[in-house]
């Protein structure tokens, strides 16, 4: 799931910029060969575990086909996405499992030469 | 746009269509003509289908495709839909830094390292909080080699 607004504690709350979408199409695209897209937007809320209070948000909902062995990397992206999108945590479901993908401070960039 | 010569983006670059085949010249059409008629969800995963399919058949690789004119116009295309929709915003320069650090760079430290940015005011922009000052971003960049240009603002419509 990737809010369409950045995380108004850890940023400013406004919409992403069409760069942010662009490149996690790009990621998406190059390490698993595509995504889909769910109809519609998600709305919900959950608790922002800093400031206590409820968060309303919508989110698109992201599928993509991975093989086991490139869960990982999944995992990898969406922690990157997270700054990308200024989120403290992306919302994640393997085959019904949910996890939270956190930031990770200053990671090493794979893009970088 | 110029509908057969060139396509410039949301960042004001322009691509070249000369070059494309008769077969990447229909491709822009169809992807084209989808955009004007669909929502952002049902192109986002129209175009990465298409051209995917498309030059998959030409066997080229996943990197390469991402380099081609038609990718990047296709995506374009799916951001000025998302624009149109009011879900999404332009690029602007601290996008470019983001990028420009993400790609150039192994960390964040090491490009404040070389422009003299502080890592501290580095993240307040990069989260959208603060702006640099013209003359320090100009500064910060020239360090390393950048520049800052101005560019024509293109219209947001997918057609």
């Amino acid at each position: 799931m990737i809010p369409t607004h950045r995380d108004a504690n850890l940023s400013d709350g406004e919409l992403h910029s069409t760069e942010a979408w662009q490149w996690l199409d790009d990621e998406l695209y190059a390490r698993f060969d595509g995504r889909t897209i769910a109809p519609g937007l998600y709305e919900g809320f959950y608790r922002d575990p800093d400031t206590k209070g409820r968060v309303p948000d919508q989110s698109r909902r992201y599928i993509v086909a991975v093989r086991q062995s490139g869960v990982g990397d999944l995992r990898a992206v969406l922690a990157l996405a997270c700054g990308v999108f200024q989120q403290k945590c992306i919302y994640l479901s393997i085959a019904g499992q949910v996890e939270f993908i956190e930031a990770k401070p200053d990671e090493s960039n794979p893009g970088a030469p | 746009m110029n509908r057969t010569q060139e396509h410039l983006d949301l960042k004001g670059r322009s691509h070249s269509l000369a070059d494309l085949d008769a077969g990447e010249r229909a491709l822009v059409q169809e992807l084209t003509d989808y955009a004007g008629c669909h929502g952002w969800n049902d192109y986002s995963n129209f175009w990465m289908a298409k051209v995917g399919e498309f030059y998959g058949k030409r066997g080229l690789g996943r990197r390469e495709v991402l380099r081609t004119v038609v990718y990047r116009l296709a995506q374009d295309l799916d951001s000025r839909l998302a624009i149109s929709e009011g879900l999404a915003r332009p690029p602007d320069y601290r996008d470019d830094l983001a990028d420009l650090i993400r790609t150039r760079f192994r960390t964040r430290r090491e490009f404040c390292e070389a422009t003299g940015v502080s890592e501290d005011m580095l993240s307040h922009v990069l989260a959208k909080r603060k702006h640099l000052a013209i003359d320090t971003l100009t500064e910060a960049l020239g360090r390393i080699g950048y520049t800052l240009h101005i560019a024509p603002l293109p219209e947001a419509k997918a057609s």
